[in-house]
């Protein structure tokens, strides 16, 4: 089984990470962190170092944008949206993904 | 919602670059801690947790710097964006709003057009007489010496050999009519004699062929001649071949050895070619070397010296050089050596003039601005709604502030774009109207620096109209936005800014009209100068001596009687005669004076004697002239002859200042530098010679037949008074003189008429300016008075009507709206009157027979300006008076 942190190199691929977690509605930093490490079943263990600057990434793109606002544990935190662009990002990511991924599989089937 | 997120952000304040760190810190930390905590309660030690934590982030520093950096950048650009993105929404708002009211949008960007016009205008001539500068290499370095005087070529030789601080030095003058024949037909033309390193003072390249060089002002190599571009093209075709031709110059053949550059007019644009002077120190030649041949001196500056040093030097080498002159200067002689930048010796006195001129257009757009501030006051009441909803809606006051400067800004880039137009039409009539020998004409143009000035012109007037009708209308006003229909506490403070601008509109009108007053009453002053002849119906030519060798005195004597007799023939001619120089004798007719000795008041050695005007005339030159004989006789058959005892006649004034207490007749004076006395034969009444506004010059006339010790003039002019038209006289000169001598050229016929009104041209310019801009800043402020009281009257229509239903009268209406306009009125006037009085100090040079102060002037201009203010009330006050109470009270 290939390490978690050789995925995160994917180029784009926490990007489209963090897109899918904010299609939920409006999440600060440490939530997406979480909701990553948990959806993922702890497998996809990403640094917080690069999740956060993939988010300001994506903010700087225009497909995420932020206000401050309140935690569950009443401190000041910063909040993500996905914006129309944001949303519209994530379906095309998506289908990219999933054929990708798809092609991967039917060249796995066939080799083993 | 969308609305609101729309304005939301479209108002955000963007967050300043600083912030972004913080955030950034604040985030991360939120980060870190909360995750601290969320390990604590699953049973970590604190300390455990930390390091967990910070394990799982990775590199915070590295984070931190990274996250910054595209954060900044974001903001930066979302500033921009914000920036451009209320702009152009700006823009597209002004646009509607101005094409929504075309006839403001008319009649303000015109009134600014003819304001900004016109200083474009002027600008363009002070640019290029005044703060361009001049057209020659490294012009900072070029020096006029003796700026006021003019020097020997004697002592120019000495000071050119012993300087030490300019380098090169050359000499010139200023620039002599002659003849040139051997090309075409013989023209009369005007040439400056120079010194050899003349160009290259000036650093000026020949466009063909060359300049001259060192040691070509030496007798024997002095027969070159360089022509200006314009009589090459116009003579010679253009033609590059020219070089190495000949012409003859007053009957001395010369070399084309160059041609000068297009824009290359020094010292004067009257110059159409140089020739060397001749620096000949040889006995025969010595009169002229010592005494009477002059050059106007310019060099440049070496490196590192100054202005002061050069000067210092100067009066040391000038002072030096009066030991070597063959005779005994008197002591007076040398003193008062200055040096001047060139530009200064070049521009002259026209800069006062100039700033006069500015200084009033400058007024003239002042008003003009006054008048679009009160229209654009007047359209804020109308707006003051639809500005308080944009401030309902959020807005700030700076959004709004900016959002109505907005409007200004295109208004007044409109007004500029129009005022362009204006200014080239504007160009056009000045070049028309300036009075000839004004410095650096020919540079004047609309080019990029014009360009430039009318942009930021506009740009600047647009501030100063828009900045107060912005920030009056930005205020917010409670009962606007409670959807009260008037607010009545606006409109009263508005209206107060609207007076105050009226009152200072017909302050600025007071200072202008009277300025004109003065500068019209002292040209009409002039025209009251008594003369001294009478030019009307006296028509002029100037006729040089042929081609033959300047000092046969006896052939142009003959020729001059041939063309007398022809002239007489002429059908018309009721009397002729010929003149050295006619009074008002304009350019390229040198008006020459001598040191006299005086035999009933001898000079003492070393002391200076007085200078005496010398006119060469024929027998018949004061009768043809209208100059009245006041004693004694006049000239006639005795004065033909050489053998016969020299005599001259004297105007009066020199018989006074000359003989105070004895009668001039009979008396006798000479020049210092020849024998025989002089007998004065005639006193005759004293004439105007060089300016309306001249004191009379001392001066003789010596009679062409019998001139002693004088040398004969170059050039003789032809007077005739006419007996009826003048027209036809003046076609048949060229005729009676080709019959005589057809090599002679004849330059101009003019009547004697516009030779005085043009010496009169630069007081004409002016006045015509300043009365032009009079007239504008006239208009200009009727029509404030009117819109601010018309505008009055309209908001009050409803007090007007409740008076009226009260029991006032229409009279009693029409004189409230007319007190009202009179009290305006007569604080501005009381305050113009005042401001006049300040600065009209500044018109004094300009004046003549009018103090600054002139009584006539400062009441009847306050009386013209109160006229037409209270003219501007009576238009809307009858409006008033008219009004019906009943309508009036339904109205709101």
């Amino acid at each position: 089984m290939p390490a978690a942190s050789d995925l995160a190199l994917l180029q784009g691929t926490l990007d489209v990470l963090v897109l899918k977690a904010l299609m939920f509605g409006p999440r600060h930093g440490y939530s997406v962190a979480t909701w990553i490490r948990e959806t993922s079943g702890e497998t996809l263990n990403v640094e917080d170092r690069a999740l956060y600057v993939a988010l300001h990434r994506l903010e700087d793109r225009g497909w995420v944008e932020s206000e401050w606002g309140l935690s569950e544990n009443n401190r000041k935190a910063k909040y993500y949206e996905l914006t129309t662009r944001g949303r519209t990002q994530l379906r095309a990511e998506t289908t990219r993904w999933t054929q990708y991924a798809e092609a991967v599989f039917k060249v796995l089937r066939a080799a083993s | 919602m969308r609305l609101g997120s729309g304005i939301r952000k479209l108002l955000r304040q963007p967050a300043a670059v600083r912030d972004v760190a913080r955030e950034v810190d604040e985030e991360l930390r939120f980060h870190v801690e909360t995750r601290i905590e969320t390990l604590m309660t699953r049973g970590m030690t604190r300390q455990a947790a930390e390091a967990k934590a910070r394990a799982e982030f990775g590199d915070l520093r590295a984070a931190h710097d990274e996250i910054t950096a595209i954060d900044r950048g974001r903001v930066e650009r979302e500033r921009v964006a914000d920036w451009w993105e209320a702009l152009t929404q700006d823009v597209r708002f002004a646009t509607r709003a101005l094409l929504g009211r075309p006839s403001f949008l008319i009649i303000a960007s015109m009134t600014l057009a003819l304001g900004i016009g016109a200083n474009a205008a002027i600008f363009s001539v002070v640019d290029a007489a005044l703060l361009k500068s001049l057209p020659y290499a490294d012009p900072d370095r070029l020096v006029s010496v003796w700026p006021d005087a003019a020097m020997m070529p004697g002592v120019f030789v000495e000071v050119r050999d012993a300087n030490r601080t300019l380098e090169p030095i050359a000499g010139y003058s200023g620039g002599t009519a002659v003849s040139m024949t051997g090309t075409s037909e013989p023209a009369r033309l005007v040439m400056s004699e120079v010194t050899s390193r003349f160009f290259d003072v000036l650093g000026v390249r020949a466009d063909v062929g060359r300049t001259f060089v060192d040691g070509e002002d030496l007798p024997g190599r002095d027969r070159i001649v360089v022509l200006g571009h314009a009589l090459w093209e116009q003579r010679f075709g253009g033609d590059r071949s020219v070089i190495g031709r000949s012409v003859i110059v007053d009957g001395i053949s010369r070399t084309i050895v160059g041609v000068a550059p297009a824009a290359f007019h020094f010292p004067s644009p009257a110059v159409d070619f140089w020739v060397p002077i001749s620096l000949d120190a040889s006995r025969a030649n010595i009169g002229r070397y010592w005494g009477t041949s002059h050059l106007n001196v310019i060099g440049r500056l070496r490196r590192g010296v100054s202005v002061a040093q050069t000067q210092h030097e100067m009066a040391m080498l000038i002072d030096r050089a009066r030991s070597s002159f063959p005779w005994r200067m008197p002591d007076a002689w040398g003193t008062g050596v200055t040096v001047v930048p060139l530009e200064r010796k070049v521009v002259g006195d026209i800069a006062p003039m100039l700033m006069v001129l500015f200084g009033a257009v400058a007024v003239v757009l002042l008003i003009a601005c006054v008048n679009v501030a009160n229209l654009l006051l007047g359209r804020a009441a109308a707006r003051e709604r639809e500005i308080a909803i944009r401030a309902s809606l959020g807005a700030g006051r700076g959004r709004i502030v900016r959002q109505l400067l907005t409007e200004s800004v295109m208004l007044g880039l409109v007004g500029g774009a129009l005022g362009l137009a204006v200014a080239v039409a504007g160009v056009r009539a000045l070049l028309l109207l300036v009075p000839a020998g004004m410095p650096r004409i020919a540079e004047v143009a609309i080019d990029l620096r014009v360009l430039a000035f009318t942009m930021g012109t506009a740009l600047a007037t647009s501030l100063v109209f828009g900045l107060a009708p912005a920030l009056r209308a930005s205020r917010p006003t409670l009962q606007a936005v409670l959807g009260a229909t008037r607010s009545v506490a606006g409109t009263l403070t508005r209206r107060r800014l609207s007076e105050a601008l009226v009152v200072g509109e017909i302050a600025l009108g007071v200072i202008l009209v009277a300025g004109a007053g003065l500068l019209i009453k002292s040209f009409w002053r002039l025209h009251q100068v008594d003369l001294g002849f009478r030019p009307e119906q006296v028509v002029a030519a100037d006729i040089p001596i042929p081609a033959f060798p300047r000092d046969s005195a006896a052939r142009a004597r003959l020729f001059y009687a041939a063309v007398l007799e022809r002239a007489r023939a002429i059908p018309g001619a009721k009397s002729v005669a010929v003149a050295s120089v006619l009074p008002f004798g304009g350019v390229g007719s040198m008006q020459s004076s001598f040191a006299a000795d005086i035999e009933a008041n001898p000079v003492a050695p070393g002391g200076l004697g007085p200078m005496l005007v010398q006119t060469v005339v024929s027998d018949d030159y004061f009768r043809t002239m209208g100059i009245p004989l006041k004693r004694g006789r006049g000239f006639g058959a005795t004065d033909r002859d050489t053998t016969s005892a020299a005599v001259a006649v004297v105007d009066e004034l020199t018989a006074k200042r000359l003989w105070p207490n004895a009668s001039a007749l009979g008396q006798r004076f000479k020049p210092v530098w020849v024998r025989p006395w002089v007998t004065v034969v005639g006193v005759v009444g004293t004439v105007k010679r060089d300016s309306l506004n001249s004191a009379g010059e001392v001066s003789v006339y010596l009679p062409m037949g019998n001139l002693a010790g004088f040398w004969f003039p170059t050039q003789m002019t032809l007077v005739i008074r006419a007996d009826g038209d003048v027209g036809t006289i003046a076609s048949r000169i060229r005729e009676s003189v080709a019959a005589v001598d057809p090599s002679v050229p004849v330059k101009a016929v003019r009547s004697l008429d516009d030779l005085v009104s043009n010496s009169a041209a630069r007081a004409r310019f002016t006045m015509l300016l300043l009365a032009t801009f009079a007239v504008v800043a006239l208009t200009l402020g009727a029509v404030g008075v009117y819109g601010v009281v018309a505008y009055t009257v309209a908001r009050r229509t409803r007090e007007i009507g409740v008076r009226m239903a009260l029991g006032a009268r229409a009279r009693d209406v029409l004189a409230m709206v007319l007190r009202e306009g009179g009290m305006l009125t007569g604080i501005g006037v009381a305050l113009g009157i005042a401001g006049a009085l300040a600065s009209s100090r500044v018109l004094a040079g300009f004046l003549y027979g009018v103090t600054p102060t002139d009584a006539a002037v400062f009441v009847s201009v306050p009386a013209v300006l109160a006229i037409v203010a209270l003219g501007a009330c009576v238009i809307p006050a009858r409006r008033a008076a008219r009004v019906d109470p009943v309508t009036a009270l339904r109205s709101e």
